[in-house]
C-alpha cells in the first residue's frame, strides 16, 4: 500500500460569528500519496471548503489535518504560508496570474517569493513546465495578453514550480470550453502519472471525476460516497454526523 | 539582503508601473510639494542670509568693553538709602588699561577672525554756525579694514589713509557743508576745543555710521580724549557668525569683570523677526508634508483595492501577511524618494527662474542641511503613510478573493 500524504481526522468547520452554520461535520480522510482524487459534490456541499483546509488556506474549527508527516495546527499563520508555497500548489478556476509579470515570472513567482531570484535550475525547470503545458513560446508575454485557457495552463506550471507534493484544483476548467479542458485536464493526468504527484480536484464535471482513481462525494457536509481505493476512507458515517445530518 | 525582501521590491516596483497613470500623477503631486519647499527655504534662507550679511557682515560680532560702566554700577551698589549721581555727559565708558593681553589673548582664539581695539567718545564738531555730535572712533585703520573696510569706502580725499588722517561719515559731512582738506572745530566731553582737519570722506552706507562718525588712528584719538594707552572697547568678528552667543558667554566666563556682547543681543528684534518668518516656512512646509501624505495614502489605497486579487492569490502561493505589507510600504518609499528627486529639480528650476525674472539683490541659499530634512522628511511621510494601506492589503483573507474569482 502507497503511504499516507494527507490525514484529516474529524474536520469539523463553522461559518458566521452569531449565527453559526457548519459546513463540514467530521470528515475524516487518508488520501494516499500519488493519488488523483477528485471532489464532487452540489454547490455548497462543502467541497471548496474541504479542499481549503486541507491546502492550508483555512483551518477547521474541529479535527486535524495532517500532510506529510506535520500537522497544520502545529503551525502559525507565517507557518502555513511556508507550507502552502513548499508543499502545496494550487490551481482554481481563475488562472490568477498576475499581469505585470511576464509568463516566465509568473511561473516563478512561487519560487521567487522565498528566494527572491532565480537560478539557473530552476529557471531551466520552468522553461520545462511551460514546454510540458505547450507555452515555451509564450514565455516572454504579459501575463494578461495570452488567451484563458493558455492562462490556465501557466497557472498549472506555476502551481508545479515548487515540486509540491499535492496539487489542489478547485474547478480548474470550471471556465474554459471544452477542447481547453480537455487539454488542461490530460495535462493534470500526465503530471499525476508522470511524476506521482498527489492531486485533489473538485469539479462539477462527471465525466472528468470518472477519470481520476477515486472519486469523493459530498453533500451537506459529509463523504456519501467514496468510489475507487474505498479502503481509505474507514467509516464514512459516524452516528453523530448521521444525527447531525438527518437534524439538518 | 534578505532573499524575500528582493521579491517585496519587484513586486513593488511592477506594482507601480502596473498603474502608470496613477504613479505618474502622484508622483507629481509629491514633487510639487518638495519644489514649493525647496523654493520657499531656498528664499527665506537666501534672504535671512543677506540681512544678517547687511547685519553683521560690516560691523562687530561681539563688543567687549568695561563693565564697572556707570549703569552697571548703579545695578550693582545702589543701596537702599543710598542716592547715586551719574553724569551722563561724560563718556562712561571707562578705559581699559591691559588691553594689549586681552587682544593678544582673543586673537588665540581660532573661532574669532578679527580683533579690533579701539578708543571711543563723544564729542561735538562746528563749522560756522551748525554744529553736530559725533562719535570719535580711533583705531587702527588697518586692521578696522577687516571690519569696516573703510579704505575701499572713501568718497573724497585721500585714499591713502595715512596715521593721523581724520575721516567723516558722509552725511555728517554733507550736513555740515566739509569736504577733504576742510577745518572744523572738535570739542571732546572735559577737554579743550580745538581744530582739525579734514582729510576725507568716507560712506559705509548704513545711515546711523554716515551720520555719526568721525575716524582718526588709536593713538591720536586716545591724546585728544586725554586716556592715555588705554583703550574704550574691543571689537571682534568671528568666522561663523552664529556661535557669537557662544563665544561671548565662553569670553565672559575667562573676562569676568568686562560687558560682553554679542550682535544677537544688540539685534534681538531683528532675530526674532527671522525667528517668526522660519516658523512660517515650517508652518509650510508641514502642511505640504500633510498633503503629500494624504496623497500618497489614498492612491495607495485605491491601490490596494485594485490589487487585492493578485494579494489573495499571492497569499494562496505562501506569501507572508508581513511581506505583503512592506511590499506597500516599499511603494510608498518609491513614490517619495522619486517625488523627491523630481521636486528638487523643479525647485531648482524655480529659484533659476525667481533669479533670473526677479533680479532681487539676494542670492537663494539652499543649505544642505535644509535639502536634507526637506528629502528625508518627504521620503518618510511617504513610506509611513503606506501603513493603512499596507495594513489592509495584508489581512486580505485568499480565500475571499478566490470564492468571487
Amino acid at each position: 500500500m502507497a503511504e499516507v500524504l494527507i490525514k484529516t481526522s474529524n474536520i469539523i468547520k463553522d461559518f458566521g460569528q452569531k449565527v453559526k452554520t457548519r459546513v463540514l461535520f467530521g470528515i475524516d480522510l487518508e488520501i494516499q500519496s500519488g493519488e488523483f482524487t477528485s471532489l464532487i459534490g452540489s454547490s455548497g456541499s462543502g467541497k471548496s471548503t474541504l479542499l481549503n483546509i486541507i491546502g492550508a488556506l483555512d483551518r477547521p474549527t474541529e479535527g486535524h489535518v495532517v500532510v506529510g508527516g506535520t500537522d497544520l495546527d502545529d503551525l502559525d499563520d507565517d507557518g502555513l504560508a511556508y507550507f502552502r508555497n513548499k508543499t502545496i500548489g494550487f490551481i482554481f478556476q481563475s488562472h490568477f496570474l498576475l499581469p505585470q509579470f511576464t509568463v516566465l515570472e509568473n511561473v516563478l513567482i512561487p519560487y521567487l517569493i522565498y528566494a527572491g531570484r532565480t537560478t539557473k535550475d530552476v529557471e531551466k525547470r520552468a522553461l520545462e513546465l511551460l514546454d510540458m503545458v505547450g507555452l515555451s513560446h509564450r514565455r516572454d508575454n504579459r501575463g494578461n495578453a495570452i488567451s484563458g485557457g493558455e492562462q490556465q495552463r501557466v497557472a498549472i506550471a506555476r502551481a508545479l514550480i515548487n515540486n509540491p507534493r499535492a496539487i489542489l484544483a478547485d474547478e480548474p476548467t470550471g471556465n474554459l470550453d471544452s477542447s481547453n479542458t480537455e487539454k488542461v485536464f490530460s495535462i493534470l493526468r500526465d503530471i499525476n502519472r508522470e511524476y506521482a504527484t498527489t492531486f485533489i480536484m473538485v469539479t462539477h464535471d462527471r465525466n472528468l471525476a470518472d477519470r481520476t482513481d477515486r472519486i469523493l462525494e459530498l453533500s451537506d457536509g459529509i463523504i456519501i460516497k467514496d468510489t475507487g481505493t474505498s479502503d481509505c476512507v474507514k467509516s464514512p458515517f459516524h452516528a453523530s454526523q448521521l444525527y447531525s445530518f438527518l437534524v439538518k | 539582503m534578505k532573499s524575500s525582501l528582493r521579491f517585496e521590491i519587484s513586486l513593488a516596483r511592477r506594482f507601480l508601473e502596473e498603474n502608470k497613470i496613477q504613479t505618474i500623477v502622484i508622483i507629481l503631486g509629491i514633487s510639487i510639494g518638495v519644489a514649493v519647499m525647496v523654493f520657499l527655504t531656498a528664499l527665506i534662507d537666501g534672504l535671512q542670509a543677506d540681512l544678517i550679511t547687511k547685519t553683521v557682515g560690516n560691523s562687530p560680532h561681539i563688543v567687549i568693553s568695561n563693565a564697572d560702566s556707570a549703569s552697571a554700577k548703579a545695578s550693582k551698589s545702589l543701596g537702599e538709602n543710598e542716592i547715586l549721581l551719574i553724569d551722563t555727559t561724560e563718556n562712561n565708558q571707562r578705559p581699559i588699561a591691559e588691553w594689549r593681553s586681552i587682544t593678544e589673548a582673543l586673537s588665540a582664539d581660532s573661532g574669532i577672525k578679527t580683533v579690533l581695539p579701539l578708543v571711543e567718545g563723544s564729542g561735538l564738531i562746528t563749522r560756522g554756525q551748525v554744529s553736530r555730535s559725533i562719535l570719535l572712533r580711533g583705531f587702527d585703520l588697518e586692521q578696522a579694514d577687516l571690519i569696516y573696510d573703510i579704505s575701499n569706502s572713501i568718497i573724497a580725499g585721500n585714499q591713502n589713509v595715512s596715521d593721523g588722517a581724520v575721516l567723516l561719515g558722509k552725511e555728517l559731512a554733507s550736513d555740515l557743508g566739509v569736504t577733504a582738506g576742510d577745518p572744523l572745530q572738535l570739542e571732546l566731553s572735559g577737554r579743550e576745543p580745538l581744530t582739525v582737519m579734514v582729510d576725507g570722506i568716507f560712506d559705509l552706507g548704513v545711515s546711523a555710521i554716515n551720520q555719526r562718525w568721525m575716524v582718526m588712528d588709536q593713538r591720536k584719538a586716545s591724546a585728544l580724549l586725554g586716556i592715555g594707552d588705554r583703550i574704550t572697547s574691543i571689537e571682534i568678528q568671528i568666522t561663523n557668525v552664529f556661535e557669537a552667543e557662544q563665544i561671548a558667554r565662553e569670553w565672559a566666563v575667562r573676562l569676568p569683570s568686562y560687558n560682553i556682547q554679542s550682535w544677537q543681543e544688540s539685534n534681538a528684534s531683528l532675530l526674532s523677526a527671522l525667528n517668526s518668518q522660519s516658523s512660517s516656512s515650517y508652518t509650510i512646509q508641514f502642511f505640504v508634508l500633510l498633503a503629500v501624505t494624504l496623497g500618497v495614502a489614498s492612491v495607495l489605497a485605491i491601490s490596494a483595492v485594485q490589487k487585492s486579487k493578485q494579494i489573495g492569490i499571492l497569499k494562496a502561493m505562501g506569501i507572508r501577511s508581513s511581506s505583503v505589507a512592506r511590499t506597500f510600504m516599499f511603494q510608498g518609499l518609491f513614490l517619495g524618494i522619486s517625488g523627491t528627486l523630481f521636486g528638487f529639480v523643479w525647485g531648482l528650476i524655480m529659484s533659476q527662474a525667481f533669479i533670473i525674472l526677479a533680479k532681487q539683490g539676494y542670492a537663494l541659499l539652499l543649505k544642505p542641511i535644509t535639502s536634507t530634512i526637506i528629502a528625508l522628511s518627504t521620503i518618510l511621510a511617504a513610506t509611513l503613510s503606506a501603513y493603512l494601506p499596507a495594513r489592509q492589503v495584508s489581512q486580505i483573507d485568499p480565500i475571499e478573493v478566490i470564492r468571487n474569482g
